[in-house]
C-alpha cells in the first residue's frame, strides 16, 4: 500500500494553523500601523503569514511522497513533563527538597517500572546534591522545606 | 604594537585567580555533562547558564566558553567509546573514533582528539585575534538596513545549510522569531501575546526555552532507549593512550586542512562547527591515499573534523562579538548571557569592553590547555560516568534543569515554560523540525524587528533602503542565492541524483 508522508503533511498543517492563528491574532488585536511607522502588530502579522506559507510548502510535496510515521511515545513525555510540572506545583508551598522528591517520583515512572528501594536512594542522593549545590553553594533564596498547613 | 597591549590585557584578565578558577570549573563541568549520554553541548550550556548570573560578565562568559568546549570534548568521549554522539559534529568523530575503540585504540583516539582540538582551536583563536579588530570598525558604520539584511542572511544560511530540509529550517527560524515577539513591543510598550499573564509582558526566558527544547525533549527521547555502555577500562589506560609514530605522521596534514576549513566556515554567519566537521571529513576521505580505510578507524577521519569543529568554534565568535550576529545556537546562548548582563554585543564591544573581549580570547587558549592537561588524569572518571545507567541519570538531569531555570528569575512560571517548551521540543522531534534555527530566530528576533522597523522609518517606508547600500545589497543578494541553491538541491534530490558527500 502506498503510504504518504503523513508526518510532513501533519507537521505542515500544524504550521499553517499556527501561522494563521498568529497573524490573525496580531492583526485583530494590535495596531498594524503603516510601513513607514509600524505598529506592534505588523511584524507578528508578517511572521504568521510566512509561517503559514512555509507550512504550505511542507504539505504540498509531502502529499506526493511516500514516508513513514515516526514512533510517537506517550508515556515518556507524559511522565517526564508531569515530573517538571510536579516540581513547579510543589516548589513554593512545600520548599525545594519536597519538590525535588516529587519530580523524581513522577519522572521515574517514565521507566514504566517501580523499584521502591532504588527510588528512595535516588531521592536521598539527589536531595543531598540539591542541598549542597543550591543551598550551601549558591545560597538559593528559597526554603529547603516548608510546612504550609 | 597595539595588539601586544591587547594580548597583555587579555592575559592579565584571563589569568586572574577568579577567572582562571571559573574557567577550570567550566571546563570540568562541561566535560562532566558532555560525557553523559544524551546530554549535548546545548543542554550543558543551558543547564549551567543560570550559575553564571551570579558572576561578573567577563567571568560568566569565560566560564560558559569553558563549558562549551569542555562539553564538546565530552561529547567526543561518548561518541568515540560508545558511539553515542551528543552533537552533530561529534557524530562525525564517531564515524572513525568508534571503530578505533573497537580495535582497542580508544585511548589513542581520545588523546589525539584533544591534540586536534587544541591545534584547531589555536588556529581559530589566532584568526579571531587578527580579524575581529579589523571587522569591528567597519561594523560601526553599519546602519539598520545593513544589520537587518545581515541577520536575514545569517538566519537563511543557518536554516538552509545545516538542517536537513530547507523548508523545515526556515519554518523553525520564523517560529523562533515569532516566539521572540512575545512581550512588550519596544516602540509602543504594548504587551504582545501575553494572553493575560503578567509574566508574559516580559520576553520569554531564553533559559526556559533552551532547557525545554534541548534538555527536556532529549530526556524524553532517550528514556528507556540508552543502555549503559560496556567500555573496556583497559583500552583507556595511560599506556594505551600513547599514540604511535604512524598516528602522528598521518595526523599533521589532516589537522592543517581541518583547521583551515573550520576557520573559514566558523566565521561565516549561519554556518558553524558541524558543517565544518562534515566538510573536513569529506575532504579527508577524498584526499586520502586509502579512502577505503575511512569508517574503519582511520585516524585522519577524527583529526580533520575535530580540528575543524574546534577552529570553527573559535572563529564563530567573530560575527557574534563584532556584529552581534550569532552563527550557531550555542553562540546565541552566549549572546543571551551577554545581554542578561546588560552588555550589548556589537562593534563597540571591542573598544568599550576591551578587557572582556581580550580576556575571553586568551581564556580560550588557557581553557583548551586545561582540557588537554586534565584529560589524561580524568579519563578514568569519564569512563565511570559513561557506565552510569541512564535511569539514574535522567532524574538528576531534570532536577538540574528545573532548579536551574527557577533560579534565573526566581520564577515558578519559568518552570512551567520549561514544561511547555519540553512538549514543543518533543513535537519538533516527531516532525523532524530542527531546534537550533528556532533558538537563533528567538535570539535575533527582537533585534531584527527593531532594525526592520527602524530602517523603514528612516527610509519613509521605501523598501529600496535594503538595496541602496552595497553591504545590504550584497547580503540580500547572497541570501537570494542561498535560497535558490537550496531549492535547486531539493529538486535534484527529488530526482534521485543527489548523493550526500
Amino acid at each position: 500500500m502506498f503510504s504518504r508522508d503523513y508526518r510532513d503533511v501533519a507537521g505542515g498543517l500544524v504550521l499553517i494553523l499556527l501561522g494563521v492563528a498568529v497573524s490573525g491574532y496580531a492583526f485583530s488585536q494590535y495596531d498594524l500601523g503603516t510601513l513607514r511607522r509600524m505598529g506592534p502588530g505588523m511584524f507578528p502579522t508578517i511572521l504568521g503569514i510566512a509561517l503559514a506559507l512555509l507550512g504550505l510548502l511542507q504539505v504540498i510535496p509531502a502529499l506526493a511522497r511516500p514516508g513513514q510515521m515516526p514512533e510517537i511515545r506517550v508515556f515518556s513525555p507524559l511522565f517526564v513533563l508531569s515530573g517538571c510540572a510536579a516540581f513547579a506545583l510543589t516548589l513554593t508551598s512545600f520548599g525545594l527538597l519536597p519538590a525535588v522528591a516529587a519530580l523524581i517520583v513522577v519522572s521515574s515512572l517514565a521507566e514504566l517500572e517501580i523499584r521502591p528501594i532504588r527510588l528512595a536512594l535516588l531521592i536521598v542522593a539527589l536531595c543531598l546534591i540539591a542541598w549542597l549545590v543550591f543551598g550551601l553553594g549558591f545560597g538559593l533564596n528559597l526554603p529547603m522545606y516548608r510546612w504550609p498547613f | 604594537m597595539d595588539i601586544f597591549a591587547n594580548l597583555l590585557l587579555g592575559l592579565e584578565t584571563a589569568l586572574s585567580l577568579q577567572n582562571l578558577t571559573y574557567c577550570l570549573i567550566g571546563v570540568v563541568l562541561g566535560m562532566l555533562l558532555g560525557v553523559m549520554p544524551g546530554v549535548g553541548t546545548l543542554a550543558s550550556i543551558s543547564m549551567l547558564f543560570p550559575i553564571t548570573f551570579y558572576l561578573e560578565p567577563t567571568t560568566a562568559l569565560i566560564m560558559l566558553a569553558g563549558v562549551w568546549y569542555g562539553s564538546t570534548y565530552g561529547g567526543s568521549i561518548a561518541s568515540i567509546l560508545l558511539n553515542i554522539p551528543g552533537t552533530p559534529s561529534s557524530a562525525v568523530t564517531a564515524l572513525d573514533g568508534y571503530p578505533m575503540s573497537r580495535q582497542g585504540r580508544g585511548g589513542v583516539a581520545l588523546l589525539m582528539t584533544t591534540v586536534a582540538s587544541f591545534v584547531g582551536g589555536s588556529v581559530g583563536i589566532v584568526v579571531l585575534m587578527a580579524f575581529a579588530p579589523l571587522i569591528a570598525p567597519h561594523a560601526l558604520r553599519f546602519g539598520s538596513a545593513e544589520y537587518f539584511t545581515l541577520m536575514l542572511f545569517g538566519l537563511v544560511v543557518a536554516s538552509t545549510i545545516s538542517a536537513g530540509s530547507m523548508v523545515k529550517g526556515l519554518a523553525m527560524v520564523v517560529l523562533g522569531l515569532t516566539l521572540g515577539t512575545v512581550g512588550a513591543d519596544m516602540y509602543t510598550g504594548t504587551p504582545r501575546f501575553s494572553f493575560g499573564f503578567i509574566e508574559l509582558t516580559q520576553s520569554l526566558s531564553i533559559v526556559a526555552l533552551a532547557m525545554g527544547i534541548f534538555g527536556v525533549s532529549e530526556v524524553i527521547t532517550m528514556v528507556r532507549r540508552i543502555k549503559p555502555g560496556d567500555v573496556d577500562p583497559k583500552s583507556v589506560t595511560m599506556r594505551a593512550m600513547i599514540p604511535k609514530r604512524d598516528d602522528w605522521r598521518n595526523s599533521w596534514a589532516a589537522m592543517a586542512r581541518g583547521s583551515a576549513i573550520g576557520t573559514f566556515f566558523g566565521a561565516l554567519p549561519g554556518t558553524g562547527p558541524s558543517i565544518a566537521a562534515f566538510m573536513s571529513y569529506a575532504v579527508e576521505k577524498r584526499s586520502a591515499a586509502k579512502p577505503e580505510r575511512f569508517g574503519k578507524g582511520a585516524i585522519q577521519g577524527i583529526m580533520g573534523p575535530e580540528s575543524a569543529n574546534n577552529a570553527a568554534d573559535q572563529t564563530a565568535f567573530i560575527p557574534t562579538l563584532t556584529l552581534g550576529i550569532p552563527g550557531s545556537a550555542s553562540m546565541a546562548l552566549m549572546l543571551g548571557a551577554l545581554m542578561v548582563h546588560g552588555i550589548a554585543p556589537g562593534p563597540t564591544l571591542l573598544t568599550q569592553q576591551a578587557s572582556l573581549f581580550w580576556g575571553l580570547v586568551m581564556s580560550f587558549w588557557i581553557g583548551n590547555l586545561i582540557l588537554l592537561v586534565l584529560n589524561i588524569p580524568l579519563i578514568g572518571l569519564w569512563v565511570r560516568i559513561l557506565m552510569i545507567p541512564y535511569n539514574l541519570l535522567y532524574p538528576a538531569i531534570l532536577m538540574f534543569i528545573c532548579i536551574g531555570t527557577y533560579t534565573v528569575n526566581n520564577s515558578v512560571f519559568d518552570v512551567w515554560l520549561v514544561v511547555v517548551f519540553g512538549l514543543l521540543g518533543y513535537i519538533m522531534r516527531i516532525f523532524e523540525w530542527p531546534a537550533a534555527p528556532l533558538l537563533l530566530g528567538f535570539v535575533l528576533g527582537p533585534m531584527m524587528e527593531n532594525h526592520f522597523r527602524r530602517s523603514l522609518l528612516l527610509s519613509r517606508g521605501e523598501f529600496t533602503t535594503f538595496v541602496e547600500s552595497p553591504i545590504a545589497a550584497t547580503s540580500l543578494g547572497l541570501t537570494v542565492l542561498v535560497l535558490l541553491w537550496g531549492i535547486w538541491s531539493a529538486l535534484r534530490r527529488r530526482q534521485g541524483g543527489f548523493v550526500k558527500p
